[in-house]
């Protein structure tokens, strides 16, 4: 039965190639968008599930209100962790520090490793909240007196190469030439997914050998900072309120007076264990590794989804409309003796060899999707991933949930027919599903409408702000970076003179960051003048005396400063109006007081420019010169150049020139990395650009599923009015007469679905736009322009059909009756 | 000597074209004893081929009863009913009605996969059903590329796979030339000899006369 089943169900695909082959690309896509994003959504919400009580562990975090707003730190205080260490709410309390070393030696072997990552100092309640196997060692002494060691093995084999974990216990690690550490466990990395990336685990006491040493013996309340950590495994009968409660009586008894006339307050929260992975507000220990978004998941989700709909669409569609073909094998199968669930039986497993098919097709092209999409997915995602049993699982049940949708109406639909009926051609089947295949299609080009106008929209703001005057010159200008350790000018200085014998070269300053930048360096000032004092925190840009005119920033009123270690500022236009002077000219002269009761001159005001991305406002901000020079610590880390874009030699041989001069200068260093500022401008929108090409993606895919589906039912319909097509013809009907005909039906389907997208399409990207602070409009012409490009694709798809048909001799038709 | 097969007494079927009833088959009474060779005639649309689709429970009387080897099919349920037709009864169009998509030896085996025969079983009594009708070679084709009388023998070898006690015929040389249709005739015969009772509609009187009972159907009563 089965067997007569897939063989019919085959020869049907096959005998109606073109209908086969819409079904198939259209769930075969929807199939793979689901699979790579399914990978994904799978990847990302599977980190840290395989810890034992992993839903009683929560890290303790800060989260700070102030009158601006709302600030938060993984971190605690480390008074916080003796305060509650006792209380038997908690099971177990962790307390860690970050920090690495600058080196750390294996003094037998010769090996050092220069600032090895994620190290942190621990207590050994890590090893009763998270679990890791020893290789060697005890669990229980391993940790309990200073200067003691845990290694995981990749680690270990890092500092001990090819040797066995037993062997390398009681080895020696120098850190920071300054201290011995013994090794006192190796223990096995955990092999599932984890934020938990630590690799070597040093005794707490430990620290006292560091330089933070004082964050340790003089235990603050109002010091916080992110590298100390604190896990806690709550009981299991403990209440998370009561423990709430309890943080907060922590953190009101325990308040800084000075954060409390300011209106701050410093509280701690729990945050569970599963929201690590999530929550960007705190971050992962890893920061190489983007947070991944439960958010940006979500709309994968959906754009698969409705990828998949899509298909399913096409499926039902086309299958009610060639019913009239089944309806005769079904009034037969009947006679023989089928019942009509038999029937559904056997219509559904057509519908589960075409979906098999796509499936199949899916999973080779998911393979290409992960290679393709690589800057969207994790590192670590691959194509074996799909062979974890929950992955198989979730594929059988979506396919299964596929078929259902896809193939039960239509099953239903054509088992109904009544055999005496169909057998003697009264029923004139396929058309009585006319009004739902309508909605249906309105459905389809609903998403893909909304898709195309969003795609336009999207574009246009990312266009916006690539293209949006910063209020500074942006293009031809490169920065180089010296090395973070220099500390002094010589060398930059004579990397200046350097540049400055190149022709092509037009301006060059040493300063710190470009005038936009993903750093930001502030201080808090107030500007009093008697009774009323105006508190603002200031950003500081750091500069010589040419880094205005290099960057084309204009000066309102007053001058630059006069050298480069002079303490004077030229502030902002929103500083000058922050701090409420009237006028540019007002502010010159007048004096700020600075962090710790200095006195700073305002000597200039200048233009606003955009510091960051668009998605923020302008900030008060001040442009100064290197004021601690003299105490060893300079502020200029980058030399700024400008090109002469005016000569005709080829920009490839001008930034060889500025390479060759560095590596002259630094001969010691190898990582010579010239940064343009317009790239540094565009690498502020790489989740836009992400989000614009995925858009482009879900756009084409779906324009591309609905207009085969619209194809199929336009062969379709066409097909069954040959007759009428070639009556009309012989009655004097024009070519382009038919053709109008024939698409009318579905273009205004088109229009209906556009009248429906523009307020869903509107919505969304109104929404969207909320999170930047400058924007472009939602304008008209874009919607217009969509509809347009929309009907004229449709149009064009159906006249490959409908041409053809109503260009052919009627007599053909005719005689064919 | 022969069991009664079927009998029908005061069935009526109406359906309503437009605002009025029409009835089809007026007050029809008739029984049927097993083997019997009985020819329907009558003109176009005087209820011939709904009276063999309701004998044949495709279709159903409104009114009146219907008995099939003493069981009521009139107050059956669907699922019983079915069964008793899958058993006990073989169909043959005028236009032969096979399926398409599918090849010779498919086509008469379809109807034994809905009495859920096994796979061994199936395939023997395709082979015989093939070898008695001698259309072994042309088992791997599909309809498509037969003559008329051959697809018409096709659609008797499938009506007769499942051995049915009745087979009904509506029109069954309708489509074929006369030396094709007295082919067919005389197989009908010989299968009656067989002991297969056998119904059919016809406007022939020459294949009428193969029967032996005729019955003239007018405006849905018998005459």
């Amino acid at each position: 039965m089965i067997k007569n089943y897939f063989k019919i169900a085959w020869r049907n695909i096959v005998k109606h190639k073109i209908f086969s082959l819409i079904n198939v690309i259209g769930l075969t896509i929807g199939l793979s968008a689901s699979f790579v994003i399914g990978l994904m959504i799978y990847h990302e919400y599977t980190f840290d599930k395989f810890h034992k009580d992993g839903d009683r562990i929560y890290r303790v975090v800060t989260n700070y209100e102030t009158p601006d707003g709302k600030f938060y730190n993984p971190g605690i205080t480390l008074a916080l962790e003796d305060a509650i260490k006792d209380n038997s709410n908690f099971e177990t309390v962790n307390g860690f520090y970050e920090k690495t070393s600058p080196t750390v030696q294996n003094k037998e072997n010769d090996i050092v490793l220069k600032y090895p990552s994620f190290v942190i100092y621990t207590t050994p309640e890590y090893f009763e909240m998270f679990e890791y196997k020893f290789l060697a060692g005890d669990i229980h002494t391993a940790l309990n007196s200073p200067n003691q060691v845990v290694l995981t093995q990749s680690r270990a084999n890092e500092y001990f190469p090819n040797q066995k974990p037993s062997a390398i216990i009681g080895k020696t690690l120098v850190y920071n030439k300054d201290f011995n550490v013994k090794v006192t466990g190796v223990v096995e990395d955990f092999k599932e997914r984890t934020d938990f990336v630590f690799n070597e685990f040093l005794s707490r006491p430990t620290i006292l050998n560091t330089s933070s040493k004082d964050q340790f013996t003089n235990k603050q309340w109002n010091n916080t900072t992110s590298s100390s950590q604190l896990f806690v495994k709550i009981s299991p009968s403990a209440s998370l309120e009561s423990i709430q409660e309890e943080l907060d009586r922590l953190a009101i008894e325990n308040e800084d007076k000075e954060m409390k006339t300011y209106g701050q307050a410093q509280r701690f929260a729990l945050q569970p264990l599963d929201d690590i992975h999530f929550n960007s507000y705190y971050g992962i220990y890893d920061w190489n590794r983007g947070i991944a978004s439960k958010s940006l998941l979500r709309n994968l989700g959906l754009v698969a989804m409705f990828l998949l709909l899509l298909g399913c669409v096409n499926f039902i569609n086309l299958s009610t409309a060639q019913a009239s073909q089944r309806a005769k094998e079904i009034g037969i199968r009947k006679t023989l003796g089928s019942s009509q669930k038999q029937l559904i039986g056997q219509f559904m497993g057509e519908t589960l060899m075409l979906v098999l098919l796509s499936a199949l097709l899916s999973l080779a092209l998911t393979k290409w999707l992960i290679s393709l999409f690589s800057d969207f997915l994790p590192k670590e995602l691959t194509y074996s991933l799909l062979g974890t049993p929950s992955i198989i699982l979730g594929i059988i049940v979506l396919l299964t949930i596929i078929t259902m949708l896809a193939g039960f109406y239509p099953a239903v639909v054509l088992s109904k027919f009544n055999a005496v009926s169909v057998l003697k051609n009264h029923l004139a089947v396929g058309q009585n599903k006319a009004k739902l295949r309508k909605f249906l299609t309105v459905f389809q080009f609903t998403i893909a409408q909304v898709f195309i106008i969003a795609t336009l929209l999207v574009s246009k703001q990312i266009n916006y702000l690539l293209n949006k005057e910063m209020g500074f010159k942006t293009e031809a200008v490169v920065s180089v970076y010296s090395p973070w350790s220099e500390s002094e000018l010589i060398k930059k200085e004579r990397y200046v003179q350097k540049l400055k014998a190149i022709p092509q070269i037009s301006k060059v300053s040493i300063g710190g960051m470009p005038p936009a930048s993903l750093n930001t360096n502030s201080t808090s000032t107030s500007y009093g003048d008697g009774e009323n004092e105006v508190r603002s925190d200031l950003e500081l840009l750091f500069g010589d005396t040419n880094y205005a005119d290099l960057f084309e920033i204009k000066l309102l009123a007053g001058r630059m400063f006069l050298n480069d270690t002079i303490q004077e500022l030229v502030i902002n236009e929103t500083a000058r109006k922050t701090y409420g002077f009237k006028t540019p000219e007002e502010a010159v002269g007048k004096q700020l007081n600075f962090w710790g009761d200095e006195k700073v001159e305002i000597v200039g005001v200048m233009n606003d420019f955009h510091q960051r991305s668009l998605k923020s406002d302008i900030k008060p901000m001040a442009l100064r010169g290197d004021w601690y020079r003299k105490n060893g610590s300079s502020q200029f880390r980058a030399i700024h150049i400008s090109l002469d874009t005016s000569t005709s030699e080829h920009l490839d041989v001008v930034l060889g020139k500025i390479e060759t001069a560095f590596k002259s200068v630094y001969t010691e260093i190898d990582n010579y990395e010239p940064i343009f500022m317009d790239e540094t401008i565009a690498h502020f929108y790489n989740r836009e650009q992400r989000i614009s090409k995925l858009l482009n993606w879900a756009t084409g895919l779906s324009i591309l599923i609905s207009c085969l589906g619209l194809l199929g039912l336009v062969i379709y319909t066409t097909n069954r009015r040959v007759k009428e097509i070639g009556v009309r013809k012989v009655l004097g009907a024009s070519v382009f007469q038919i053709n109008v005909l024939l698409c009318k039906e579905f273009l205004i389907l088109v229009l209906v679905a556009f009248v429906i997208a523009v307020p869903l399409a509107w919505y969304g990207v109104h929404d969207w736009l909320q999170d930047f602070a400058f924007k472009t409009g939602i304008s008209f012409w874009v919607f217009v322009v969509s509809a347009v490009a929309m009907i004229l694709v449709t149009t064009i798809v159906m006249s490959a059909k409908t041409w053809h048909a109503s260009s052919s001799n009627p007599v053909n038709a005719l005689r064919s009756e | 000597m022969y069991n009664k097969l079927l009998s029908i007494n005061d069935a009526t079927k109406t359906v309503n074209s437009g605002s009025n009833a029409v009835n089809i088959l007026d007050k029809i009474n008739l029984q049927v004893q097993e083997g019997e060779f009985i020819s329907l005639m009558g003109p176009s649309g005087s209820g011939k081929s709904t009276l063999l689709n309701c004998i044949g429970m495709l279709d159903a009387f409104t009114d009146g009863g219907y008995s099939f080897l003493g069981e009521p099919v009139h107050s059956m349920k669907e699922k019983n009913r079915s069964k008793l037709y899958k058993e006990y009864i073989g169909f043959v169009f005028q236009a032969y009605h096979l399926i398409d998509e599918l090849k010779v030896w498919e086509n008469i085996e379809t109807p034994l996969l809905y009495k859920n025969y096994k796979s061994s079983e199936r395939k023997a009594m395709v082979a015989d059903m093939l070898d008695r009708f001698n259309i072994v070679g042309k088992k791997d084709l599909f309809p498509q590329q037969l003559s008329g009388g051959q697809q018409q023998l096709v659609g008797i070898a499938r009506a007769l796979v499942g051995k049915p006690k009745l087979i009904l015929a509506d029109e069954p040389t309708g489509n074929l030339n006369s030396a094709q249709s007295k082919e067919i005739m005389d197989l009908f015969l010989e299968l009656n000899k067989e002991g297969v009772t056998i119904i059919q509609a016809t406007h022939s009187e020459a294949n009428a006369s193969y029967g032996t009972r005729i019955i003239n159907l007018l405006d849905g009563r018998i005459v």
